[in-house]
């Protein structure tokens, strides 16, 4: 049988694909990705782009749940406020219906009556971060005192609420304008407030005023559960979207992350490879018949 | 050094070559192109990503100033990258336009050296002088050849004829037929043999690698990311036009309104507002209202491009190009063993093998010495006959 007395090209091309595969193992390390382009592994590349979708969509829902929820405790430390201080103004209420009291002190009860609904009226227009929290969708200041008005305090502000987006298809809404907050029909603050300084002033009435006092009370701490279900789901989400974003970071790991083990054993075979493929075809005998005649 | 040949080995080489020379034009544009779709911090996937990311984050605050100048840097990014990849992929295809001018320029310089051969081998053959030689370079010329283009190989009386596999003329005895090119409308330049368009019959070599690159996959990529872009903005804009900006005044587009066709829409694809006041957050015309901003969110998850959301369609663009380009280098793998196997038979019928010269020269040597041995014999008996009577 005749051999191709001159096996140097398959030798170069065997050479060639060891050096290629050295190149690649030794690209792996350095960037410690398997994929680092689409061809290394087309459906990989496909899944990588799809999960660094779905991370950054993570990283922007938790980003939005922290500033949100900023406003949140800020609208619910306010409430908590402002329950406080419809209790003293119901405690000032009670003490002046009782019949064995001056006028005089009436009057001055009713001067800190007074003291107490302009506090309520600061409460209602706070702000967090140049935003009122209580004025729907609009950025004016929302409640405004207003002597024509008959509850004493005109309302600018709209009925429009907001909700974020913090999950798929998951929005939270996370404001209650303050028409609804604090003058809701039936259970309107400012009124009742408003009232009862009147029926102190007159001393007549005053049973009544207290009990729709109370009613607001009952009305806005109703109310408050709002603030405190949001808050409730935002941490609960942002918990969930932690767990997804390390499951995602997993996952990437797992489709485009190189076996740094796998790879370095890799690297050295085809290191051994390569030089056992040169040593043999530096060691191809260089003579011929001719060097014995 | 190559004197004995097999015709039938030689054709399956030339085949071999033209199949691995396809595959070499096209994993060689392929990988040019798929570097633009690898994963990076610039590429449209990512900057898809960070322009939905930035209106999450004008939700939280829709009045903001800072805010909506963010999404608006965003969204420029995002056009500049739909921008970018275009420009560059029309680049990438004019440039494989030239090699396709250079390679048809090659093979013309080829066939006329082919034909040159065959009229010295000719001429050779007519003086009964051993053209061997020659014939040597004609064929490694032949195999430069089917590096180049598909090429068909007949043996007739006047040397070799070559053809296209779709038969068109090459060489024909001492005359070469030149492959001339010429702008398309298109833009590109198409192959023409006297006269006729024989662009999309050319099969094989690295001029039908490029042509694949040139006139389907580039336009293909290209036709994906105009429905992609195209998609994106048409989605966005109609979602934008339904809210109403700062001062509370109806929605105008957001980005610029691509071509009604689609085509081109990621070359020109741009944001259409500079102030950031002017995006339409709200949904009931106060300027706290984050109303709209759900609605171009939204965009994300609907299925803009082919039914699929962006991110999906993009992801899907990604994995097409990419399998593009490892089936083909796998191919080119193949091809490359197989013609290694076929070069090295042809190495064990056809190359020289030193020992087997040394020992057809010792046999000669042997020959001629017996051969002179019995002349010396001849010489010796003469002589003695001559000076028989002398003693």
């Amino acid at each position: 049988m005749r051999v191709n007395p001159n096996p140097m090209p398959e030798i170069l091309a065997a050479i060639q694909r060891n050096q290629q595969q050295q190149n690649d193992a030794i690209l792996q390390l350095a960037s410690g990705q398997r994929i680092n382009k689409p061809s290394d592994d087309p459906a990989g590349a496909a899944t990588v782009v799809q999960i660094h979708d779905r991370s950054s969509q993570a990283d922007a829902f938790l980003s939005s749940i922290g500033t949100i929820n900023g406003q949140l405790q800020m609208a619910d430390s306010t409430l908590s406020s402002v329950v406080t201080a419809l209790t003293r103004a119901i405690a000032l209420g009670v003490q002046g219906a009782t019949g064995t009291l001056s006028n005089e002190n009436r009057l001055a009860l009713a001067q800190e009556v007074t003291g107490v609904r302009d506090q309520l009226l600061s409460l209602a227009n706070v702000s967090y971060e140049g935003r009122y929290i209580f004025s729907g969708t609009a950025q004016v200041q929302p409640f405004v005192a207003d002597a024509t008005a008959p509850t004493g305090v005109r309302y600018d502000g709209n009925s429009g609420v907001n909700s974020i987006l913090v999950g798929n298809g998951f929005r939270v809404q996370v404001n209650l304008p303050g028409d609804q907050m604090f003058a809701a029909a039936g259970s309107d603050m400012f009124r009742a407030m408003n009232d009862l300084i009147t029926s102190l002033q007159s001393n007549s009435g005053i049973d009544t005023a207290v009990s729709s006092v109370r009613q607001a009370f009952d009305y806005v701490t109703g109310q408050r559960v709002f603030y405190g279900n949001a808050i409730n789901q935002l941490s609960a989400q942002q918990t969930y979207l932690s767990d997804e974003k390390l499951q995602l970071s997993q996952q990437e790991n797992t489709v485009a992350g190189a076996d740094v083990a796998g790879v370095a054993s890799q690297l050295v075979n085809s290191q051994n490879a390569r030089d056992a493929a040169l040593a043999a075809a530096g060691k191809m005998s260089q003579g011929s018949l001719f060097d014995y005649l | 050094m190559q004197s004995l040949r097999d015709s039938i080995l030689e054709m399956r080489i030339q085949q071999e070559r033209q199949q691995q020379g396809n595959f070499n034009g096209f994993v060689q544009s392929m990988s040019q192109l798929q570097v633009m779709f690898s994963p990076s911090s610039g590429d449209i996937g990512t900057r898809i990503s960070q322009f939905f990311a930035s209106l999450q984050s004008l939700s939280t605050d829709p009045a903001n100033l800072s805010l909506r100048q963010g999404v608006l840097t965003a969204a420029g990014n995002l056009a500049a990258a739909f921008r970018t990849t275009s420009q560059n992929l029309t680049l990438q295809r004019n440039n494989l336009d030239l090699s396709v001018g250079q390679t048809v320029q090659q093979i013309n310089v080829l066939t006329a050296q082919i034909a040159t051969l065959n009229n010295q081998i000719t001429t050779m053959q007519n003086m009964h002088q051993e053209p061997s030689a020659f014939i040597d370079q004609r064929d490694v010329l032949v195999g430069k050849l089917s590096d180049l283009v598909d090429v068909s190989t007949i043996q007739s009386d006047d040397g070799v004829s070559l053809t296209t596999s779709n038969g068109t003329a090459l060489v024909a005895g001492n005359r070469s037929f030149a492959l001339d090119v010429q702008l398309d409308p298109s833009g590109v330049q198409h192959i023409y043999a006297q006269g006729k368009d024989i662009t999309a019959t050319i099969s094989g070599g690295c001029l039908a690698g490029y042509l694949q690159v040139r006139d389907q996959k580039i336009p293909g990529v290209q036709n994906s990311l105009d429905t992609l872009a195209a998609g994106l903005a048409n989605a966005l804009n109609s979602a934008h036009h339904n809210g109403f900006d700062l001062a509370g005044n109806g929605g105008g587009d957001l980005f610029v309104a691509p071509p009604a066709s689609g085509q081109g829409a990621a070359s020109s694809m741009a944001v259409a507002i500079t102030d950031p006041t002017l995006i339409a957050a709200s949904s009931d015309g106060s300027p706290g209202s984050n109303g709209n901003v759900a609605a171009l969110l939204a965009v994300h998850d609907q299925g803009i491009a082919a039914g699929q959301p962006p991110a999906d369609y993009y992801a899907n663009l990604v994995f097409a190009i990419g399998s593009d380009v490892s089936n083909g280098a796998a191919q080119q793998d193949a091809a490359s063993l197989i013609l290694g196997q076929l070069q090295d038979q042809r190495g064990s019928i056809s190359g020289v093998s030193l020992d087997e010269e040394a020992a057809n020269l010792v046999q000669y040597q042997r020959a001629y010495d017996a051969a002179a041995r019995v002349v010396t014999s001849i010489n010796e008996m003469l002589d003695a006959a001559v000076n028989l009577g002398r003693y």
